[in-house]
Formats: C-alpha cells, sequence, structure tokens
C-alpha cells in the first residue's frame, strides 16, 4: 500500500527553556493524515502549533514522542526532502542575490539536473509574475514580491508536496487570487498541498480537507464540504406570512427576515418539522426549504472560539 | 556539488560583511602604519647601516606577522560562527534545509567558505609580509608553503572550535570563549615550567597547540630565512592540527544534527 503524503501519529512536542526550567507544550498527541493529491489546510489560531507541526514535517525540529512520516520516510530525509517543496512564514532570502541568482543557488541544492536551467527559472519567475524583477537584487523587492519569489522557490524542484506556510501573507487581493489560481492549477496537475491560512473564505475556495489545531491539540480533521454542511439551520422561503403566525414562528426561535413579496425564515434544525407544519396549516406558500451550510469560519471559531480567525 | 554550492554562497556573502570589510580597512591601515616608518627609516639610513636597516626591517615584519596572525585567528573564529549564527538569525537557514541537503553538508559547506575566506587573509598576510621586506630592501630565503599551509591549519582549528561552540551557544558567547582560549594557550605556552603538572597536562590535551602550528617555529625571522628541520617534524605537526579541526568539526557535526533549526 501507498504511504500517505504526510503522517502524524500522537506527536507530542514541548519546547524548554534550557537554565529558565520552563516548558511550553506546543503539540500534544496531534494525529492526521494527508493522503496524496489533497489540498488540505493546517488551520488554528496564532500559537496552537501549526509552525511547530511543519517544523516537524520538514525535519527542522524533532517531536518528543509519537511518529511522523512524509511519504513513508523519516522528516528530514533527503529522499523525502527531494519530494517537497516548502515555503516558509516570512520567507527569509539573501537580500544581495538577485531573484535570478537565488533560484539557481536553490536548484543547485535541489539536486536537479536541467539541460536549460534558465529557461525553468524564467518560466517559474513568469508563473509569480516576477519576469521583470529577475536582474532586480531582492533587497529591493517588496513584501509581496518576496512572497510570490518564495512560491517560486518552493516549486523549483518540481515536488510532489507543497508545504506552504501562509502562501497568502503580505499579498494584495490581486497577488491572493493568483496565488489561488496556482494553488488549483497545482491540484489539477495532481500535487499534494498542505497549507496553513488564516484567510478562511480562501481555504473554503481551494481546499478538499481541512485540519484545526488548537493549543496544541487536534480539534478537528475532515472533509470541507461534510464540515462546512453539518450546519444546524434551515432557511425556508414562504410567499407571505401573516402578523398572527409571525408572531407564532419567532415564538419557535426563528428569524424572520421580509424580502419584498418573499419572506425568509431562519430558524434551528429542531424546529423544521414544527415551522413547516404550522406554515402549511397557516395556509403559507412554502417557496424553498433548505438546510443551511455553515461557513468555514463559522466552524473554525465554534471550534476554537473567538480570536482565532482573522 | 551541493557543498561547493553552500561554500561559494558564503564565500560571497563574507565579502559583502560590514564587518569583513571593516576588518579588511583595519588590515590595510595597519600596513600603512608599519610602511612609513620604515620608508623614513630607510630615507634616512645610510648604506653603511646596513646591518641595522636589516634588523629595524625584520623586526617590523615579525611584528606585524605575529598581530595580523592574531587578527587572522579571530576572524576565522568569527567568520565560522557567523556563517552559521546569521543563517539562523536571518531565518534562510530554512528554505536552505528544505532542500534535499543533509545537515552535515550545510555545515561543511558553512566550513569550507569560511577556508576560502581565510585563504585569501594567508594570501594577503605573505603578500603584506614580502611587500614590507621589499621595501625594507630584504628578501625572505624561506619556501613560501610553510607560510601558507601553518597559517591556514591554525585558522581551520578556530574555525572549527567556533564552529562547534556556535551549535550550542550565541556568537557573541562563543568569541568570548574563543578568546578565553586563545589566551590559555598564550600562558600555557609561554609560562608552562611554573605550572604544576596535573593541571598542565589536562590543558595540553584539551585545548589545540597552536604554538605548534606557527609559522615562526620554522622562520629564523631575524635572518629572514627557514629553519632546517626533518619533513617528519612538519608532517606530525600539520597532522596534528588537521586531525584537531576535524575531531572539532564532526563533533559540530554531531550537535547540529540534534539541534533544533529555527528563527532565532
Amino acid at each position: 500500500m501507498e504511504a500517505p503524503a504526510i503522517e502524524f501519529s500522537d506527536v507530542t512536542k514541548t519546547y524548554q527553556r534550557r537554565f529558565a526550567g520552563v516548558r511550553v507544550p506546543a503539540l500534544s498527541g496531534v494525529s492526521f493524515e494527508v493522503a496524496r493529491g489533497e489540498v488540505c489546510a493546517f488551520l488554528g489560531p496564532n500559537g496552537a502549533g501549526k509552525t511547530t507541526s511543519m517544523s516537524i514535517l520538514m525535519g527542522f525540529i524533532y517531536a518528543d514522542h509519537g511518529r511522523s512520516s512524509v511519504f513513508g520516510y523519516v522528516p528530514g530525509d533527503v529522499r523525502a526532502k527531494e519530494r517537497i517543496g516548502f515555503l516558509p512564514e516570512n520567507f527569509a532570502f539573501y537580500r544581495y542575490l538577485t531573484a535570478e541568482k537565488l533560484l539557481q543557488f536553490h536548484l543547485h541544492l535541489s539536486g536537479r539536473r536541467l539541460a536549460d536551467p534558465g529557461a525553468l527559472i524564467a518560466d517559474l519567475l513568469a508563473k509569480v509574475r516576477l519576469e521583470g524583477y529577475a536582474s532586480l537584487k531582492i533587497g529591493k523587492y517588496s513584501r509581496g514580491m518576496v512572497q510570490r519569489l518564495g512560491i517560486a522557490q518552493a516549486l523549483l524542484g518540481n515536488p510532489e508536496l507543497l508545504v506552504l506556510d501562509e502562501p497568502t501573507s503580505g499579498l494584495d487581493p490581486a497577488g491572493r487570487k493568483e496565488v489561488r489560481d496556482l494553488i488549483l492549477a497545482l491540484k489539477a496537475e495532481g500535487k499534494t498541498i498542505f497549507l496553513s491560512s488564516h484567510i478562511l473564505s480562501e481555504v473554503e475556495q481551494i481546499c478538499d480537507r481541512v485540519i484545526i489545531i488548537d493549543r496544541g491539540h487536534l480539534v478537528r480533521a475532515g472533509g470541507l464540504q461534510e464540515m462546512l454542511a453539518e450546519g444546524n439551520r434551515v432557511e425556508i422561503v414562504v410567499d407571505q406570512l401573516p402578523e398572527g403566525l409571525e408572531l407564532a414562528v419567532t415564538e419557535c426561535g426563528a428569524l424572520v427576515d421580509r424580502e419584498g413579496k418573499r419572506v425568509r425564515i431562519t430558524a434551528d434544525t429542531s424546529q423544521k418539522r414544527a415551522l413547516a407544519e404550522m406554515l402549511w396549516a397557516g395556509g403559507c406558500d412554502i417557496v424553498s426549504f433548505t438546510p443551511m451550510k455553515n461557513s468555514l469560519e463559522e466552524t473554525f471559531l465554534k471550534l476554537v472560539g473567538k480570536g482565532g480567525a482573522e | 556539488m551541493k557543498v561547493r554550492t553552500i561554500a561559494l554562497s558564503t564565500f560571497g556573502s563574507f565579502l559583502r560583511n560590514k564587518v569583513i570589510i571593516l576588518f579588511c580597512s583595519l588590515f590595510v591601515c595597519i600596513v600603512l602604519l608599519m610602511m612609513s616608518p620604515l620608508l623614513e627609516y630607510k630615507s634616512m639610513t645610510a648604506a653603511a647601516n646596513a646591518q641595522q636597516m636589516q634588523g629595524f626591517v625584520l623586526n617590523e615584519v615579525a611584528m606585524v606577522m605575529s598581530m595580523v596572525s592574531g587578527f587572522g585567528s579571530l576572524l576565522a573564529a568569527w567568520a565560522a560562527a557567523d556563517s552559521v549564527a546569521g543563517e539562523m538569525k536571518s531565518g534562510t537557514i530554512l528554505a536552505v534545509m528544505a532542500r534535499p541537503l543533509p545537515r552535515w553538508q550545510f555545515l561543511a559547506g558553512k566550513y569550507l567558505g569560511v577556508l576560502m575566506l581565510m585563504g585569501v587573509y594567508v594570501i594577503a598576510m605573505l603578500g603584506v609580509t614580502f611587500l614590507l621586506a621589499w621595501l625594507g630592501g630584504q628578501r625572505f630565503h624561506t619556501s613560501l608553503w610553510v607560510l601558507l599551509v601553518y597559517p591556514m591549519v591554525r585558522y581551520a582549528i578556530w574555525a572549527a572550535i567556533s564552529m562547534f561552540l556556535v551549535t550550542l551557544l550565541h556568537p557573541v558567547v562563543v568569541m568570548g570563549v574563543v578568546i578565553v582560549l586563545a589566551t590559555l594557550i598564550q600562558i600555557f605556552g609561554s609560562a608552562s615550567s611554573h605550572i604544576p603538572r596535573w593541571v598542565r597536562l589536562p590543558v595540553h590535551l584539551i585545548l589545540p597547540l597552536t604554538n605548534l602550528l606557527s609559522e615562526e617555529r620554522f622562520l629564523t625571522i631575524t635572518r629572514a630565512s627557514l629553519k632546517p628541520y626533518p619533513w617528519t617534524n612538519h608532517l606530525t605537526a600539520l597532522a596534528y592540527g588537521l586531525d584537531y579541526a576535524l575531531a572539532c568539526f564532526l563533533l559540530a557535526v554531531l550537535v547540529f544534527q540534534s539541534r533544533s533549526l529555527s528563527r532565532d
């Protein structure tokens, strides 16, 4: 059987401050899997343990307990890293290099041998809309340009798995859309993408699965659609609602919103049968009856509490 | 290939490093300061005082050599510490280590980059020595390799010690430790007869015997010639130096293998 792209099993990590004796738990028994070809969002409020998890995944730090693997290899194994493209949070660079030189440097380190490396570099720079800035020193780039260059370097080795820590951070709305489109194009190519982001509306548009952690604990992992479909409200649209009936409806805890000729009623799922019968008996014509989907933001806030998402 | 890429990048970053540029400026200032009394003295001294002139020139060369050589040890230690700590501080290490690059290769590349810098430094040091001697009308009757290889091995030791220490400590602390070690070596080197054997022996075993690797051991500076030493003496001294540097470098690799890589 093929190993999953990423596997975390009961991973625990505690940071210890030398001499001070302070122990800060970062991850506590976190387990999850990311299958090949999936686009998976890794969500959590600041300090939840996202960057720690990604660092363990990349072999930068070691877990205290538990097991983790990338394509079946121990994190940090050269064979695993040959298949990963990584964009760190706040991508740092050698400021004195040009984009072209930096990509050449990373191409050498990736060990990829090409007949025409210049063509690949030009192609990648065009992909992230930096084609006119290839010979400009990176120190002169804006934050958004640096982020785009970071994405280009992550794509250099034609990786099977992309680990992106906040890929749209620092980008303007147009830049965000470009990155989103790029991720969707990579998804279409069959790449596995594991990304963290605070912009949940974006995650909703591009991801298949969502993993949510909070204070080092796994809160939820599952398919995006099933997570969104877990809404506990229904929306009933009727052609008219007499005032006497409106009172009875609101007493059931429903919200009534009159929009022109139609009336929109939203209520808890537990009240749907009682409401439908009441409306029917009251002579209202039910135009539509729809279970309401939660937004990812609502689900996220419900799971981790307020203050988690931007 | 990957080690070479890291080494060249490290060397390139040294050439743009403000501290190195300051260091080189200081180097040039020292040379200019040494040159002016030499030229003045030369113009004042009559041909009859050739003996006196030779003594003056060679003393000056000896002084410059020991000063610049001491500076070199500090430069090697600082460059090695900064090359690793700088990557950690800026966070550039994350993108580099995300590449299929074993940690030892990263450290080896950094170490080679430092040695490349020190190679340039040794050549410059040698150039200055010969320039001063030439200005004073003197010639060195010595093999060049001694003046090139011995300082390089000495700097390789200091770079390896510093690289090992920086995997554990802050670079400023590393420089403090290096200065303390260099001072201890001087104390144990010059006044070892006054120190009890039970102190002297373990210290000699632990500290690098950089005095043993001093080119001045072979060079009769007052006669500007090389002392006739058997090749076995050179071989054992250099083997000891390289062995010490290798041991320190391997310790650095061992510690670096298990340390966390993050933005400091």
